[in-house]
């Protein structure tokens, strides 16, 4: 068990290694997605301006701003480059190299994407929660931070993680099957976003879309830690998400196991 | 410029060959862009339902300006893609080189080279959205309404491929600016909604600094609320003619600074 | 016709600390080194010739090469070709002159080879009879035909190598430079390529000025070589001198029946041979003895060691570059 912890250790660590490495890009990435949170907190700003009163669709001026940073924090978070990096390795035929070492394919890309994880959540996580709280804080004028909350979207948000990036492990598997992924990829992007609540919160839509999308896997990645973290829910509910969340994940783990065991004897049966 | 044209019908052709082998490609590409930005039109019709106006804009005054700004931002995208490759890789793995041992412009010579067909889905959802706008509007332009339109989209096109080629110059000094160009490029969502709902700091930036404000509300407040067509639309000629130099410059200097790559 | 003069480029290094520890430590502090690639470097070519460049990876060969096709600048020094500057005016300089780096290709990856040539006909406003005469030749010297039609991402690396020189002379440069031309070929496709280059050469008296690692390159095609090492000129001058100047050494490959024979080797006691003069490199199959054959001719080294020891395997070669560079800097 131990050596089994260091194997997957060393991936850990080269994934951290390879976050350092790549800072600029990840500053950079991450100024873009604070350009694009300002840009929908001045667009509800107008909406509520627009409204007369102070309430949309149930929520107010401080949840929708809350909303807004929360859930481009949890998907910048669970956003994960399982897609490409699996896609490219499958291309380039490098996966062979994987497949030599007697590691779990799937585990050691976890472990090497949690490394490169750990920039992004000192550097982003921190800042944007002690942010948000702030703003409450003068908002309201009362300190709104709430510990169990606090405590039980981290679990929801580690949930989340792990279903986008089987999710999207899945999606990397396509390169066996089709040519160029990339446009495959943007379109899956867009369609994430717009289903798992990055873009307006599903509870906006008129309630029979709102019904479905709520049962969909991508309400899990983005839309329900949001509303945990933002006492939303009650506690049956929270159960029901939570629930829902478990039985994702492993939906997703057993489909990719099968694919991959697809892959694998598709890949023997044409000799590399 | 005669040979500029023949040398981009060249390439024009082989992309379009290319384009007829792997449609697959080209279809969920230029697909991706067009459902992409059917998404946002969900978001702001799901706004609508419930307020009759954003900031004095009715919902198919916001949809014209949203249009719009989809059109300058494809064409730049159809035709100078490539910028993004100088600013990811071409710079970086030092095969610029060959570039720079051609007699024309090393410039030209990257745009001309690729034609991002992908971006017919971008250009094409900008037609849609303003046509339909216009049609639920009842616009009538004119024929010199037309005429300055399209000089906006030229000019509005123009201010993106300046900010590009600026970015993508950086990689000359620090070898890799992709993501650099990410963020500009990222400014632009606050172009696709007027520029009334942000504060006074954020529209002065997009008017003046990263004048996005030029691509698209601009101009379609020259056409939705009678704007002055010389602030309008020639804002959008003088932005695009300044940015342009500028980039220019940066880029010229960014050559003699390139340093390859080693062997 | 090409004029170098104290040339030297800089270039600024970033120091990376290796591990966890270091790249942490670079987030917050990056160190520069000046790395000296090319140091005060100075020689001319005349019209015609065929200039070798040679030194061992590293040395500063292709930086001189990219400074001579205008790519880079120098940081101090003047070039000067066919009466101009490289890298003040570039757009007209390059128009005489054709660049072929081996490593990369200048070819467009996804057009087939005659659009290529199309698309280079308009960059160079090569006009359409010259055109004809030009493809006329290659085909006859670099035999295109074959695969003329095919992607260039298709072409086998000879294929390539061979389009990659056509395309860089379709416009009859003045001026021709080759970055290791023949990297990567199989013999046959080297003497092929060297072939067509000496054409080149005859046809239109095309200066030439290459660099390799194939001491079979130089000898063909060169009559006059230059030395670079760690970017300082350490020789200038003709091949044949430099093999005198620098002492002729030989290489003789052998395996041994037993191996422990290695010790009845002693050319410093039973050859009067001085310790400069031989060098005795072994590993298990193989071992490697390299001479001086001023001082005691092929046959006579053959026959002392045939005399000595129980031979399984023996080769006589010519000592590589390489080896010669680095006698040479000794």
């Amino acid at each position: 068990m131990r050596r089994l912890c260091n194997t997957y250790k060393s991936f850990l660590k080269a994934g951290i290694q390879s976050g350092m490495a790549y800072r600029v890009n990840f500053i950079c990435f991450f100024i873009g997605e604070s350009l694009y949170c300002i840009v929908m907190y001045f667009i509800w700003k107008a909406v509520f301006m627009s409204s007369g009163n102070g309430n949309f669709m149930g929520f107010n001026m401080v949840d929708i701003t809350l909303y807004v940073f929360l859930s481009n924090l949890v998907g910048f978070l669970t956003s994960t480059d399982s897609t490409s990096s699996l896609a490219l390795e499958i291309k380039d035929g490098s996966i062979i190299m994987r497949m030599i070492k007697p590691v779990n394919l799937n585990l050691s890309l976890l472990a090497f994407e949690l490394g490169d994880k750990v920039m992004v959540i000192t550097c982003t996580f921190i800042p944007v929660m002690i942010g948000v709280e702030i703003y409450r804080y003068i908002t309201l004028g009362y300190i709104a931070f709430n510990i169990i909350n606090f405590l039980l979207f981290i679990i929801s948000v580690i949930f989340s993680y792990l279903i986008a990036f089987y999710l999207n492990l899945l999606f990397g598997y396509l390169a066996f099957f089709l040519m160029n992924i990339w446009g495959f990829n943007m379109l899956k992007g867009s369609l994430i976003k717009f289903f798992s609540g990055a873009i307006i919160p599903i509870a906006f839509f008129p309630e029979k879309i709102r019904v479905v999308f709520e049962q969909l896997p991508f309400a899990s990645l983005v839309y329900t830690p949001t509303m945990v973290y933002m006492g939303k829910y009650s506690n049956n509910e929270l159960l029901f998400v939570f629930a829902k969340q478990i039985v994702w994940l492993i939906v997703f783990i057993l489909i990719c196991r099968m694919v991959w065991y697809l892959a694998q004897k598709r890949l023997s049966s044409q000799g590399g | 410029m005669i040979r500029i044209l023949k040398l981009y019908k060249i390439f024009i052709v082989q992309h379009l060959k290319k384009l007829m082998e792997y449609r697959v490609d080209f279809l969920t590409g230029a697909g991706s862009f067009f459902i992409t930005q059917i998404t946002n039109i969900v978001f702001i019709s799901i706004i609508f339902n419930q307020i009759p106006s954003l900031n004095g804009y009715l919902y198919n005054e916001i949809i014209f300006i949203y249009g719009f700004s989809l059109l300058p931002k494809g064409f730049d995208h159809l035709f100078t893609d490539n910028l993004w490759i100088v600013g990811w890789y071409v710079v970086r793995k030092g095969d610029f080189d060959r570039y720079l041992t051609r007699p024309i412009s090393p410039l030209f010579h990257t745009i001309v080279e690729t034609i991002q067909f992908d971006a017919l889905g971008e250009i094409a959802m900008g037609l849609i959205l303003v046509i339909y706008s216009s049609i639920k509007l009842a616009l009538h332009f004119t024929f010199i309404n037309i005429v300055l339109l399209i000089i906006a989209i030229i000019f509005g096109a123009l201010i993106f491929t300046a900010i590009k080629i600026a970015c993508a110059a950086l990689a000359f000094w620090i070898k890799q600016s992709g993501s650099i160009l990410q963020i500009f490029y990222c400014t632009s969502d606050f172009a696709r909604y007027p520029i009334t709902i942000y504060n006074k700091v954020i529209r002065g930036i997009i008017t003046y600094i990263i004048p996005f404000a030029f691509t698209a509300y601009y101009p379609a407040n020259y056409i939705l609320r009678n704007g002055k067509p010389l602030y309008c639309i020639g804002g959008v000629v003088l932005m695009s003619i300044i940015l342009l130099s500028l980039s220019l410059i940066i880029w010229h200097k960014g050559i003699n600074a390139y340093e390859s790559a080693g062997s | 016709m090409i004029k170098v003069q104290n040339v030297s480029k800089e270039f600024k290094k970033v120091v990376k600390e290796s591990g966890l520890k270091g790249s942490v430590k670079s987030l917050f502090s990056r160190k520069y080194d000046i790395v000296k690639a090319v140091n005060d470097i100075s020689f001319t070519v005349a019209k015609g010739e065929i200039l070798g460049f040679i030194g061992a990876n590293g040395a500063g060969k292709s930086t001189t090469i990219k400074m001579l096709t205008g790519i880079l600048t120098p940081t101090k020094g003047e070039i000067e070709i066919n009466g101009q500057i490289p890298y003040k005016n570039r757009k007209k300089y390059v128009r005489e002159i054709g660049v072929v780096f081996g490593q990369r290709t200048q070819l467009w990856w996804d057009l087939p080879l005659t659009e290529t040539f199309t698309v280079l006909k308009e960059i160079y406003q090569v006009d359409d009879a010259r055109f004809k005469k030009q493809m006329d030749f290659f085909n006859e010297v670099l035999e295109l035909k074959d695969f003329v039609k095919s992607p260039v991402r298709t072409l086998s690396l000879g294929q390539r190598m061979r389009a990659d020189l056509a395309a860089s002379m379709l416009h009859s440069p003045k001026v021709l430079f080759l970055d290791e031309p023949t990297i990567g070929l199989d013999v046959v496709v080297k003497s092929n390529i060297r072939e067509a280059i000496t054409k080149i050469n005859q046809e239109e008296q095309t200066t030439i000025i290459l660099t390799t690692h194939d001491l079979k390159d130089i000898e063909t095609l060169c009559k006059r070589i230059i030395m670079i090492d760690k970017g300082t000129l350490i020789y200038d001058g003709s091949l044949l001198d430099m093999k005198n100047k620098f002492g002729k050494f030989r290489e003789i490959n052998l395996s041994l029946q037993n191996n422990s024979d290695i010790n009845m080797l002693r050319f410093k006691e039973d050859l009067n041979l001085n310790s400069d003069d031989f060098q005795i490199k072994s590993n298990k199959e193989k071992i490697t003895v390299i001479f001086n054959s001023q001082k005691i001719g092929v046959s006579d080294m053959l026959s002392y060691i045939l005399t000595h020891t129980n031979i399984a395997d023996i080769s006589v070669n010519d000592v590589n570059i390489e080896e010669i560079v680095r006698r040479m800097y000794k």
